[in-house]
């Protein structure tokens, strides 16, 4: 039984334009990781506001554990459940002290006051930031913003996240604190959405899903996926660098026995050619 | 430029001031602001300012933070004492023209420099101690009975905490578009105040769109941690009054009932 599930959901932003998620549907297990990658406008972020009923379809509908998103009454439940990341840390915080930003989702949800607390102090220490509870928040940096912003969403407890760019205003550094703090959540058993534009990310996933044009293009195990460069090349999309070399190298001549994700199996399998 | 606003920032920390309830040191400062207004003579004026100082040592916050919000009022400390200097009845200490200087208007002068500066300190102890977030909470829990009234007291406060929250980010925002626009040839430094109010124009408006953005993305966000207003909403600091808060009071009790008798049994000065 799928933990989200969506059929057939059609949307669009005002009548005039073309339908910004085209007849789209997809099915997410428990405790999965998704990658859901596609250019600019392809529809993805739609999708996601799509899954925790920030927007309701069209047409089709969209499950979250077996709750419709298009009942009202299940509408806080959902969203509790689903939790959603978005981009801008700076604009997601609340509150001028940490921890009562953290502390703002649950007390919307009218748990106890000893309870908000434990869950707090959890979710502060599972992304690594509860040394700074008491900061405030514009003297952080972006990656540390976005931990609290990711802590935000953990103190309500969902059993999905989904990221929209977690990463994309963020230097190198915030980048990889953040995509552990990713990976330890999808450790503990939650499920991961996440939307990037950076394929060494997508690659962590265990299954890619490309959106093209409100569609969904190809899907599969991230070897798979990307496997399909000229596919991917033709609906400008990256791929790893990693890959794109082989792919190159493949073109020139160089015969390899697989198709590397990142740079250590591309190393191993340089190494298998050159004897 | 921007940097440098210390009036009203949040300094963490664990001093006796830090631990008590916001609802009580909000009480308190209104109750000391009133005092120091009522303070007639030197006496008077002597106690508050000791209880102020006492604050101040009690608050753990370093000395220069307060000092830094000094330094904004000074301007408006001088021209007012040098007001007062001028304007006093009573014995003529010394004449020149118009100017006269009497002994009320240097007495009138030190107690409304000395008014001011404690005004500043006790408000600065307030706002160095306390989260704006615990503040603007004690703010609505103060004002509670006015919902009574239809006052919207959840709303109210909702506003003020962000309110608080994005001040530092859109100052850091403004010196971030004031470079870029320098970078671009604005020149923002010359020309008369008509010049210089025109060169603000193309910080203001992206300013503008950027907060409106800004304000658009964090709506987003708070419906995704499942806000809907201040129905059934739960805090995770519940407010105790605590031993330490009844001393308090008792304390300043005492501090404010000095300040009447002083005021009863020596000459008012002013």
């Amino acid at each position: 039984m799928s933990f989200i599930s969506a059929e057939n959901v059609k949307f669009s932003y005002d009548e005039q334009n073309r339908n910004v998620l085209d007849d789209v549907s997809l099915k997410i297990k428990k405790g999965e990781f998704v990658a859901l990658l596609g250019h600019n406008g392809c529809g993805k972020s739609t999708m996601a506001k799509m899954l925790n009923a920030m927007l309701l379809p069209e047409w089709g509908v969209v499950y979250v554990d077996n709750m419709d998103t298009s009942d009202e009454k299940l509408t806080y439940e959902i969203r509790s459940n689903v939790g959603l990341v978005l981009q801008n840390p700076d604009n997601q915080l609340v509150a001028g002290v940490i921890e009562e930003d953290v502390a703002f989702g649950p007390e919307n949800l009218g748990v106890e006051p000893q309870e908000i607390r434990r869950r707090v102090d959890d979710a502060l220490k599972a992304v690594g930031m509860y040394e700074y509870r008491t900061h405030a928040p514009h003297k952080l940096s972006g990656g540390q913003k976005q931990r609290v912003a990711i802590a935000g969403i953990l103190a309500m407890e969902p059993s999905c996240i989904v990221f929209d760019e977690p990463t994309a205003m963020l230097d190198p550094n915030g980048r990889e604190e953040v995509m552990k703090a990713i990976q330890s959540l999808h450790d503990k058993g939650i499920t991961i959405v996440l939307i990037t534009h950076y394929m060494n990310e997508a690659v962590l996933a265990d299954r890619v899903i490309v959106m093209d044009k409100g569609r969904i293009l190809t899907q599969g195990k991230p070897r798979d996926v990307f496997s399909e460069v000229p596919v991917l090349k033709r609906h400008r999309l990256d791929v790893p660098q990693a890959t794109e070399l082989a792919y190159r190298l493949i073109g020139a001549g160089v015969r390899f026995t697989d198709m590397p994700l990142n740079a250590e199996e591309c190393v191993k399998l340089l190494e298998e050619v050159l004897g | 430029m921007t940097r440098d606003v210390s009036f009203g920032q949040y300094m963490p920390g664990d001093g006796v001031i830090h631990r008590l309830d916001p609802r009580i040191k909000l009480i308190l400062l209104i109750a000391y602001i009133v005092f120091v207004f009522c303070a007639f003579n030197f006496v008077s004026l002597a106690v508050i300012s000791a209880a102020t100082f006492a604050a101040v040592m009690l608050s753990r916050v370093p000395l220069r933070m307060y000092f830094k919000s000094l330094k904004v009022v000074l301007i408006i400390v001088l021209i007012t004492s040098a007001l007062n200097i001028f304007y006093g009845g009573g014995d003529v200490l010394w004449q020149w023209g118009y100017l006269t200087v009497t002994k009320d208007g240097i007495f009138r002068a030190i107690f409304v420099s000395v008014r001011i500066v404690l005004l500043i300190l006790l408000s600065s102890c307030l706002t160095f101690t306390t989260t704006p977030t615990d503040l603007t909470d004690a703010i609505e829990r103060l004002m509670k009975p006015l919902k009574a009234l239809h006052v919207k007291v959840h709303e109210i406060a909702m506003m003020m905490t962000i309110a608080l929250r994005f001040v530092p980010t859109l100052l850091e925002e403004t010196d971030k578009i004031m470079s870029a626009q320098k970078a671009r040839g604005a020149d923002m430094d010359s020309g008369g105040i008509i010049k210089k109010v025109k060169a603000m124009t193309p910080i203001l408006i992206p300013l503008f769109v950027s907060a409106f953005r800004r304000a658009y993305e964090l709506a987003v966000a708070m419906e995704c941690r499942c806000y809907h207003g201040g129905d059934g909403r739960t805090r995770m600091k519940v407010l105790h009054m605590k031993p330490l808060d009844y001393v308090s009071l008792v304390i300043s009790g005492i501090v404010l009932a000095g300040i009447v008798l002083c005021n009863v049994f020596f000459a008012s000065i002013v």
